[in-house]
């Protein structure tokens, strides 16, 4: 079946599978910063945005995509011109093998979205579903907090 | 994806339709809500799933104390709501914001956590301890305690009806949430869910419900009725917490032994309890 959605502000038509996930869905429209950990919901590293609101795509309906607007790391920033969240991780050395970061990432954006200014604790029970099993949690919450402050201070796009 | 054998994906735009789709599937068609269970769901038996989400039971009212949750509304959207922050001073709010993490919450609705009813679930737990009523539409409208619902096979229910609300009914008290797990995000290991209203400086009433023992919640009517005229102390709490240990029923499964939720059920409730009567008496 043919549905309608935007992806990182392109229009796409694709063809879907009833029972196909939206993190195939997406994988195979070409966004491989969009992982699979455990493919039960429990990770975090498939994590993406459905109308500002991170989901796990693993156990997401591609089907459900119909008429929503979604970001995936790939539509927040590239390699020559990183998003201040990406930056934020890359300056507080929060990423290591990078399985978890785009997870990390979207989750953090959700958060700052609505909450610009978050105490550490509130960072941590964000991203208290995401995990990391290289970096250790502490400089994940030191990028967000670095991004916080910089999208305080304007910095964000 | 786990799932296989799906070979039509429906949107439901109402009530009626979404039933009449799962009428015609026989038994091989599923409503979908957040798709939280069903996305990790390994079930080979499913044909068809019916989207329930635009059939306009996204809501949440206050009306006359009462605060009517539509069944299709996320953990989420009720987090976020004024109403349901404001429902018993944020009883609500404490119990949801234990329920798995962010994303999850994002995509699970509250009708999802009541008919998937894991037995470990914090969800279920808390509405028998509040009183909470479901209402259904299958062949007619129905309606009974979510407590009276768990004592019925109310899967087999819900494979023909759509679970339609939430009812919470106002309270003259106070309750509290106790979640016992491994880690934050995580599932219970022991869950508590307390009431206590006060009357000149005694229990009026209360309302104990203790879940994942591992079976699926349960209310205390023992405790609730001893509890009843008895003045808040530490030497009544003490007392709750043995009473407890002594007489809880508690299993084995794969997260914990039955020794160990015996010795952390008394100290669970009592907390639970103790935390209820002193927010009652402010
Ligand atoms: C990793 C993980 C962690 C979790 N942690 C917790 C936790 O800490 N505490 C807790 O309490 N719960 C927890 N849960 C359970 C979670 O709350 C439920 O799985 C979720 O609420 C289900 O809701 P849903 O909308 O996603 O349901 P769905 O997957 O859409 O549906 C579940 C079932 O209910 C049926 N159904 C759904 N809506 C209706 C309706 N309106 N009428 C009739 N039938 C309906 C469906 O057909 C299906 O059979 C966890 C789940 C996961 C996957
Ligand atoms: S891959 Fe989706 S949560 Fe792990
Ligand atoms: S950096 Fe490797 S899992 Fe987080």
């Amino acid at each position: 079946m043919k549905i309608y959605f935007e992806l990182n502000g392109v229009p796409q038509y694709p063809e879907v599978e009833p029972g196909e996930s939206l993190l195939q869905l997406l994988r195979r429209l070409g966004m491989k910063s969009v992982k699979e950990g455990c493919g039960t919901g429990d990770c975090g590293a498939c994590t993406v945005l459905v109308d500002g609101r991170a989901v796990r795509s693993c156990i997401a309906f591609a089907a459900r995509a119909q008429g929503k607007r979604i970001i995936t790391l790939e539509g927040l920033g590239t390699v020559n011109d990183p998003h201040p969240l990406q930056e934020a991780f890359l300056d507080a050395g929060a990423v290591q093998c990078g399985f978890c970061t785009p997870g990390m990432i979207l989750v953090a954006y959700e958060l700052l979205s609505r909450h610009p200014d978050p105490t550490p604790e509130e960072v941590r029970t964000a991203i208290v579903g995401n995990l990391c099993r290289c970096t250790g949690y502490r400089k994940i919450v030191d990028a967000v907090m670095l991004a916080a402050e910089w999208k305080r201070e304007g910095r964000w796009r | 994806m786990r799932l296989t054998g799906v070979r039509r994906f429906h949107w439901a735009r109402d009530v009626e339709e979404a039933l009449s789709l799962l009428d015609a599937y026989h038994g091989r068609g599923a409503l979908l809500a957040g798709g939280v269970d069903l996305g990790r769901s390994a079930r080979t038996d499913l044909e068809g799933l019916i989207d329930i989400m635009g059939i306009g039971l996204s809501y949440v009212r206050e009306e006359d104390g009462r605060l009517r949750i539509g069944t299709t509304t996320t953990l989420t959207e009720i987090l976020e709501h004024p109403a349901a922050r404001r429902y018993l001073h944020g009883a609500l709010v404490e119990v949801l914001c234990r329920v798995a993490v962010p994303p999850l919450r994002n995509m699970a609705t509250l009708g999802g956590a009541v008919v998937s009813a894991h037995p470990w679930a914090d969800i279920p737990t808390a509405l028998v301890a509040l009183g909470a009523e479901a209402r259904w539409e299958g062949e007619r409208e129905e309606h009974a305690l979510v407590e009276e619902l768990y004592r019925q096979p109310f899967r087999a229910v819900f494979r023909r009806a759509v679970l339609t609300e939430i009812a919470l009914p106002p309270w003259n008290g106070a309750f509290a949430f106790e979640k016992l797990s491994r880690s934050a995000g995580d599932i219970a290991l022991l869950n508590a869910a307390c009431g206590v209203g006060i009357q000149d400086g005694k229990i009026a009433w209360a309302r104990v419900a203790v879940g994942a023992t591992p079976a699926r919640a349960e209310r205390l009517t023992w405790l609730e009725e001893a509890l009843q005229g008895e003045a808040p102390s530490d030497t009544l709490w003490r007392q709750v917490q043995e009473e407890v240990e002594r007489r809880a029923k508690v299993g084995d499964d794969r997260r914990a032994s039955a020794a160990w939720r015996r010795s952390v059920a008394g100290v669970v409730v009592r907390r639970a309890v103790a935390r209820a009567a002193e927010r009652a008496a402010r």
